[in-house]
């Protein structure tokens, strides 16, 4: 068993739901930090700021993406995402996670090569333990 | 067996005579059968387009077989006609061209061919029965013909144009005002078509509206070609007017039931969508705080958890009551409208969040003149007003006080209002697409929930209206609803 994520990021403007998964992390133990955005907006600010000073423990090694979002949705804060992914110097792996089981939407998650995996909700917490658990490498 | 020889075949076994028409140099081979029609050797006459409407054809006969012969040459037009030709005898026989379009359907010619079938009739009396014939079809078709005279500078219309476009039978067809006999959205794709075809000899088919003495405007189909003289020049345009306004009219009323149709499906796509969308996120949370609950061992967090069932619940219903609205509103188009005045709408919409627009020191300017009132179901109305109204006051610019300047008015036939307001504005590259979607905000408010313009498009649409909107950021937005 190797070390344990440090630091994943939940980009969702459904509170309930980013509380819920809070909730399992704290009490699985899964990750040390949690950031959360409440829309695309905000986490690519974030990213872009930490481009600047690049500050690897500010990077999280994790990313759980909704799609309908207000402000920013998914899918536009992956197309700009992706542009500065490479120069974040490390490896993040990203995950959408959305209710939407429009076989468009998944098609296209599917065509990015940034894009892990895409789950459909409602996750279970077998999913998010073993994402987590696999990660570590 | 080659396309070509199965061609070469029935020809042999045509039982009429024909030309080729060949290209570069143009120059007409006219077959043996032809040759044998007439009488004549091949070594006895010129075998020339020329010659032929000089020595072969009836004089009756030369302008329109010259027209007809120089746009299938020139444009590909293929033809028709009755036309009297010279044989050796002194005689003149009677003939019916026709041309490749008449060729069964699995036989494709490479070059053009006019071929001449041998009709034997009385010439007298085929003439007697091509008028009669012409009379009968020009009025159960609707079909008037007409003839544009270059050189002497004037129109002719037969009977039926004149009784289609409803002048009467001694009225003289006006060159100089000619624009005038089509409608004003019209006139200038007719002066393009003519100006083509009596330029550069482009004939024309299409559908243009014209208007009748009355100053009815109808829909007719105007078929035109040009004439040449014998040195080939264009000296005037000739053709049909065909009245196809019931059959325009319908097309087009169809067109709009289907776009209504059309917009109805996409609506309850959106809705079907809608549906499973919001309801998925909330049966999603409540799957994983069940899956939570089981999870944990102690039990005061559990007892925790439970409460957070309250919440997805009120979610649950707040999500089921918004759906609700939208099915009423789709529902309800069947309410009875009834004649409003906006200033009073606006009256009762402006007491009610009279609070929210002296707290935010909001003016309002309204300005009904031009469309005092209109029939409509008055609680859209009313709900409209509200959510144009609260929305521009909630996105109202940081740096002064909102300014919301309504508008009515008939635009066309339509009756239109205007909201337009001094806030934030819309960044429309971005949410052009989004504006009237469920659950979208463009803006980083707290109390935004995405509902209220969603409805307003609903509610518009139910009722067969448009809704749009312009804006640009830090200038405001306006909003344009057509009823």
């Amino acid at each position: 068993m190797s070390h344990k994520i440090g630091l994943a990021c939940i980009i969702d403007d459904d509170s309930m739901y980013v509380n819920l998964v809070k909730k399992i992390i704290e009490a699985k133990n899964l990750c040390q930090n949690l950031m959360v955005f409440q829309n695309g907006k905000d986490a690519l600010n974030y990213f872009e700021v930490i481009l600047n000073n690049l500050d690897k423990n500010s990077i999280p090694e994790i990313i759980f993406l909704d799609l309908n979002m207000p402000v920013m949705d998914g899918w536009e804060f992956l197309d700009n995402f992706i542009k500065i992914k490479n120069k974040l110097e490390k490896t993040i792996t990203l995950y959408i996670v959305s209710s939407s089981i429009n076989p468009v939407d998944v098609e296209r998650a599917k065509s990015i090569n940034s894009v892990k995996d895409y789950l459909v909700k409602p996750v279970t917490m077998e999913d998010l333990e073993s994402i987590f658990l696999n990660q570590t490498t | 067996m080659l396309q070509n020889e199965l061609f070469n075949n029935v020809i042999k076994d045509f039982n009429a005579g024909y030309w080729e028409l060949h290209t570069k140099p143009d120059k007409e081979i006219w077959s043996q059968k032809f040759y044998e029609q007439v009488g004549f050797d091949e070594e006895e006459i010129e075998s020339t387009i020329d010659y032929f409407l000089e020595h072969l054809i009836h004089k009756d006969d030369v302008d329109v077989f010259r027209d007809n012969f120089l746009n299938y040459r020139k444009n590909n037009i293929n033809f028709k006609q009755h036309i009297k030709i010279l044989t050796k005898e002194g005689e003149y026989k009677l003939f019916r061209c026709a041309t490749n379009d008449q060729l069964p359907v699995n036989i494709k010619s490479e070059i053009n061919l006019i071929f001449f079938f041998e009709i034997k009739l009385e010439p007298e009396q085929d003439i007697a029965k091509d008028n009669f014939y012409y009379k009968e079809t020009a009025q159960m078709t609707a079909t008037g013909s007409w003839y544009v005279d270059f050189h002497k500078r004037k129109s002719y219309w037969d009977f039926e144009t004149r009784r289609i476009l409803e002048y009467p039978d001694d009225y003289i067809p006006s060159l100089k005002d000619s624009a005038n006999y089509y409608a004003k959205d019209c006139r200038q794709q007719a002066a393009d078509l003519f100006f083509n075809c009596a330029m550069a000899g482009t004939p024309f088919n299409t559908e243009i509206k014209m208007v009748t003495a009355n100053k009815r405007v109808f829909w007719v189909r105007a078929i035109g070609k040009p004439v040449y003289n014998e040195n080939k020049e264009i000296i005037g345009i000739r053709g049909v007017f065909q009245d196809i306004d019931d059959i325009k009219t319908k097309e087009i009323k169809l067109q709009r039931s289907i776009e209504i149709i059309a917009s109805q499906n996409s609506r309850l796509f959106n809705f079907a969508h809608i549906v499973s969308h919001n309801l998925r996120s909330h049966t999603s949370n409540l799957s994983l705080l069940v899956q939570l609950i089981d999870g944990i061992e102690d039990p005061k967090e559990k007892i925790e958890l439970i409460k957070e069932i309250k919440q997805i619940s009120s979610s649950l219903n707040t999500t089921i009551e918004h759906l609700n609205e939208i099915v009423a509103i789709h529902t309800n188009r069947s309410q009875e409208r009834k004649l409003i005045k906006f200033q009073d709408a606006l009256k009762l919409v402006t007491g009610g969040i009279g609070q929210m627009i002296s707290v935010s020191k909001t003016k309002i300017e309204a300005d009904f003149e031009n469309l005092e009132e209109i029939n409509y179901i008055p609680a859209y109305l009313e709900s409209i007003l509200l959510n144009l109204i609260t929305n521009a006051i909630k996105y109202k610019h940081a740096d002064r006080d909102p300014l919301i300047q309504i508008k009515s008015y008939i635009d066309g036939n339509k009756k239109c209002i205007e909201v337009t307001d001094n806030g934030r504005g819309i960044d429309m590259k971005l949410f052009k697409d989004k504006i009237f979607g469920m659950y979208k905000t463009f803006h980083y408010n707290e109390d935004a929930v995405g509902i209220g313009l969603f409805m307003t498009k609903n509610q518009v649409e139910s009722l067969d209206g448009t809704i749009t909107v312009q804006s640009e950021v830090d200038k405001g937005t306006t909003f344009k609803i057509e009823f």
